[in-house]
């Protein structure tokens, strides 16, 4: 029992080096993440500013609900977008910057390797989340009077582990085509994007799309977090939202960790582990 | 007698590599029929190497010493034998097996290029699990012996090859590894340089016995570092022996170099002469006639100063590439 817990604590030092080297990298940068942060920004205003679009063309739309239903859907878009970027990096930044076969050889489980990728793409993603949230509302006179922010960040945040599970099986597609995996990864991001209602109600989708949205853990946390903050949903209320994306995460994670060892096997098998360029 | 370091048996590496003829229709026909090729990277070699011994591991491009490395490393698994080191199969990834080897590769990186060396060591610390007090001892330590106080705190991008590979060989050590595969270490390094991480090899290997595979293109490396060399050609070892035997197995000559009291007389029947400065002349003869000549060449010339040699290691080494290896490819659909 104590040999167990020194060896999980040993892991958890050596995912929290993970994190740390990661806080380096993103420091050493924060400038062009500055940079990065108003085209973000930028992009999140363009889709925002079609609810003011459509009701200045003389479309009949509560402006207020669209613009923050949108803005919802933009913020929590943009932050599966850095998960996403996060967890595909850990191959494919990795094989670009030569240091690959060192991080695949260093005496780190490959749960605690990708845990520590996860737990930065969380916390970075989340921070950068609240951020464009309130730069962008800065622009429209949106009225969130009963909004639950507290209810709506638990509910992105249960949602994390599962988007994890999801980046973690994207991240692999760079380790079996080192040419072609990282464009492939967008597969996923655009299936999700697709069918998860981020800018419209899943309910418009012809039915066996809406079949799929079940299986799409930004389904409910895009429910949830507009739930929380347009309807003012207590905890309570975001259960039948936080239940799901409880059991999607049960379900992707050992999935996750799973096909990426499948595909560091094919890797090792056939000689892929390795840099580009 | 102790458990080799490294023991290797019949390792064997396949590669199926595709394969077509130029032009449209063969691009088209692909798409249905794929054709591959089989590459046999390493074909069935053996070998142990002993605890705190200094191999080195020559081969000539694309000869499979990458491949074995890799394959002792973990990074690629085998396609058939075996491979133990410290008496683990690399494949399984134990962390007993990781956190006692290291592999240095001259055209890779292990430290961040964006980062200071100092925080991809910190990275090290955690992932190897050193001690704070410990980890700072070996640090300074190795920054001291290697003289890139001053370098570690910049950037890798903006440091030298050489400065780079010296960061990176600190990176590589901290963890005090008993088994090192270095990778053409000195690949690109200026001569000083080169010397520098060969004596800091062979300091390390005396201090703390580590055992110690070397590959390198360099025969200066191989010469000052290790007694026992393995060749590798076309993924089969040609050879596996002290480097002094090498010119024995190999080399169909020796040179004789000789100078003559009236310095200007024509040597040519007694050998090929190879090179001529001054009154020192070069002759390359058959192995064999080696004493003959020798002794004729005292008898009949008023011999100022003479010795025997074996050629230079490159030129053996030249040598043992030139031999070809028999075997075809196979070839599959």
């Amino acid at each position: 029992m104590r040999a167990m817990g020194a060896t999980l604590r040993a892991e958890l030092v050596g995912a929290g080096g993970v994190v740390e080297r990661n806080f380096y990298l993103t420091r050493r940068y924060i400038y062009w993440d500055l940079a990065w942060f108003f085209w973000t920004v930028a992009n999140t205003l363009t889709i925002v500013f079609i609810a003011q679009g459509i009701e200045s063309t003389g479309g009949k739309i509560d402006v207020n609900q669209v613009a923050t239903s949108l803005l919802i859907g933009a913020v929590v878009w943009a932050y599966l977008g850095v998960l996403f970027e996060f967890l595909m990096e850990t191959v494919a930044w990795e094989r670009w910057e030569g240091t690959i076969e060192y991080t695949f050889m260093a005496p780190l489980s490959r749960a605690m390797h990708l845990a520590g990728q996860g737990v930065f793409a969380i916390s970075y993603g989340l921070l950068r989340a609240v951020f464009l949230f309130i730069a962008c509302a800065l622009f429209f006179d949106l009225s969130m009077p009963d909004a639950n922010f507290f209810g709506a960040f638990v509910v992105i945040a249960i949602a994390s582990i599962s988007f994890i599970g999801i980046g973690v099986m994207t991240s692999v597609l760079p380790l079996i085509s080192p040419e072609k995996g990282t464009q492939l990864g967008f597969v996923a991001q655009g299936t999700l994007l697709v069918v998860s209602g981020v800018y419209y109600p899943v309910s418009v989708l012809p039915g066996w799309m809406q079949f799929l949205a079940k299986f799409s853990p930004a389904t409910y946390a895009l429910a949830g977090a507009r739930n929380a903050i347009q309807g003012g949903a207590s905890m309570s209320e975001l259960w039948p939202d936080i239940w799901p994306l409880i059991l999607i995460g049960i379900f992707t994670i050992p999935l996750g960790l799973w096909v990426f060892s499948r595909g560091e096997h094919y890797a090792k098998k056939h000689g892929k582990l390795k840099r580009s360029g | 007698m102790s458990e080799p370091s490294v023991r290797v048996e019949g390792l064997l590496k396949v590669f199926d590599v595709p394969e077509r003829e130029a032009g449209l229709k063969a691009a088209a026909k692909g798409l249905v029929r794929r054709k591959t090729r089989e590459i046999r990277a390493v074909d069935g070699i053996s070998f142990s190497i002993e605890p705190g011994e200094v191999v080195g591991f020559l081969g000539p491009n694309g000869a499979g010493k990458t491949t074995t490395l890799k394959m002792l490393s973990g990074l690629l698994y085998p396609s058939g034998g075996e491979a133990l080191v410290l008496g683990l199969v690399p494949s399984k990834r134990e962390r007993d097996f990781l956190s006692r080897i290291t592999l240095v590769m001259g055209n890779r990186n292990q430290l961040q290029w964006d980062l200071p060396a100092l925080d991809s060591y910190e990275l090290n610390r955690a992932i190897f699990r050193i001690p704070q007090a410990e980890f700072t001892e070996i640090r300074d330590e190795l920054i001291e012996l290697l003289g890139i106080e001053d370098l570690v705190r910049k950037p890798v991008r903006q440091l030298s090859l050489g400065e780079r590979m010296k960061a990176e060989i600190v990176g590589a050590l901290l963890h005090r590894p008993q088994v090192l595969f270095l990778d053409e270490p000195t690949i690109g390094l200026d001569v000083t340089m080169q010397k520098r991480i060969r004596a800091f090899v062979a300091d390390y290997n005396a201090r703390f016995g580590a055992t110690v595979l070397l590959t390198s293109h360099y025969m200066a490396d191989v010469e000052a570092l290790c007694e026992r060399v393995v060749v590798i050609h076309h993924g089969q070892i040609l050879f596996d022996g002290a480097l002094s035997g090498l010119a024995d197995r190999f080399a169909a000559y020796k040179t004789i170099g000789v100078a003559l009291e009236n310095g200007k007389a024509d040597l040519s029947r007694y050998g090929e002469v190879i090179h001529a400065d001054g009154d020192w002349v070069t002759l390359r003869v058959p192995k064999a006639e080696t004493s003959s000549v020798t002794a004729r060449l005292l008898a009949e010339e008023e011999v100022l100063d003479l010795n025997v040699e074996d050629p230079p290691i490159e030129d053996v080494i030249e040598l043992v590439f030139a031999q070809e290896r028999p075997q075809a490819p196979h070839e599959s659909e």
